[in-house]
């Protein structure tokens, strides 16, 4: 079927197509992560990207076509980060707890996130375009979008960088928390939350309620940390095109 | 239905973190502003009204598939990128990994003398 097809055409004139593609990709996702047992290298949601793709490919929709459709359920992101501030609130008082070796932790940790890779990438020769695309990688994305647009960066690499983390993150910290015998799940949880973003915070659920709670709390502090001063330092560096 | 309320009530503080930053000039994005504010407010009213509670529940569990068509996007500019892609998967695994090493390191330092319980 070519994207010019009637058929293609007459399904898509709505974004009904799109939407219900999404939540095939979706549900058949988690249905794979379920089968396989919960991998920790192979989370639901690249399952449900990678089928996505390999579907739009296959009945020729183009991507932008797909997007446009696909509007309708992205936008919900704005309330869900809105929504996040429920989990936050839940949190306070283990927030209070911590909150001195947190508040310590979460500005050098959320700032180097971006920095290590930024590091390695301007020293592989990458643009300025990239740099303000991958800088974001481990921000929730409804804050990230946000952040990149501000930087100038493409926010599709950006949808990609914030992937590849996320699925990284999961076996990067189970690695290492054996390792370094850290075997807390609030530890845990936070770094895959301050690190794998939404993906991490995923997992840290299925480890424990713990875990989920702490991870929430990492990714939110993270996404606020990072957008407050991301776009600042990049004008002070003075990397943004203007 | 207090799954509706709950949701109007997000989208209202959406709406309300756009118009704070329209007059500020903030660079944050209005969703952050919107979850600080809904925080605060929680806060001071004690708990979480079961509306709210209803509509933020299934949206948080759906953030994953919310993220899905715009990751979907990355496999349709692999052409465009072709020859960068070595730097950006080194940075970002490299990048992450290192980061990782740092965050629990950091947070074992901080933490691990205050006990589990």
């Amino acid at each position: 079927m070519s994207a010019n097809s009637p058929l293609l055409a007459l399904l898509t004139s709505t974004p009904l197509f799109a939407v219900g593609l999404t939540l095939v990709a979706y549900l058949i996702g988690s249905r794979v992560f379920q089968r396989l047992k919960r991998p920790s290298w192979l989370p639901a949601i690249l399952i449900a990207a990678l089928l996505l793709a390999g579907a739009l490919s296959l009945i020729g929709l183009p991507y932008a076509t797909y997007q446009q459709g696909a509007t309708w359920l992205t936008v919900l992101l704005g309330p869900a980060t809105v929504a996040l501030g429920m989990p936050l609130y839940q949190q306070l008082p283990r927030i209070v707890e911590l909150w001195r070796p947190l508040a310590v932790c979460l500005p050098i940790a959320a700032t180097l996130a971006a920095f290590y890779s930024l590091a390695i990438a301007w020293l592989m020769g990458s643009s300025d375009a990239i740099l303000a695309s991958i800088a974001a990688k481990s921000v929730t994305a409804p804050i990230a979008i946000g952040i990149t647009e501000q930087l100038g960066g493409t926010v599709a690499l950006l949808m990609g960088a914030l992937l590849i983390t996320g699925v990284i993150t999961i076996p990067c910290v189970s690695l290492i928390a054996r390792f370094l015998h850290i075997d807390d799940e609030r530890l845990i949880g936070f770094a895959l939350g301050l690190n794998g973003h939404a993906i991490g915070t995923v997992r840290a659920f299925e480890i424990s309620p713990t875990a989920g709670a702490f991870a929430s709390l990492g990714m939110s502090l993270t996404g606020i940390f990072t957008a407050v001063l991301l776009p600042l330092a990049w004008r002070l560096i003075g990397m943004s095109s203007g | 239905m207090p799954a509706l309320s709950g949701f109007l009530w997000l989208i209202s503080y959406w709406l309300i973190g756009e118009v704070v930053i329209h007059f500020t000039g903030l660079p944050i994005s209005s969703g952050v502003i919107g979850m600080l504010l809904m925080c605060a407010t929680l806060a001071i009213y004690g708990r979480v009204p079961s509306s709210i509670a209803a509509a933020a529940q299934p949206l948080i569990a759906l953030l994953a598939m919310l993220i899905m068509p715009g990751v979907v996007g990355v496999f349709f500019i692999i052409d465009e990128l072709a020859g960068q892609w070595t730097a950006i998967l080194i940075a970002l695994l490299l990048g992450t990994l290192l980061s990782v090493v740092t965050t629990l390191w950091l947070l074992k330092r901080l933490i691990g003398q205050v006990h589990v319980r």
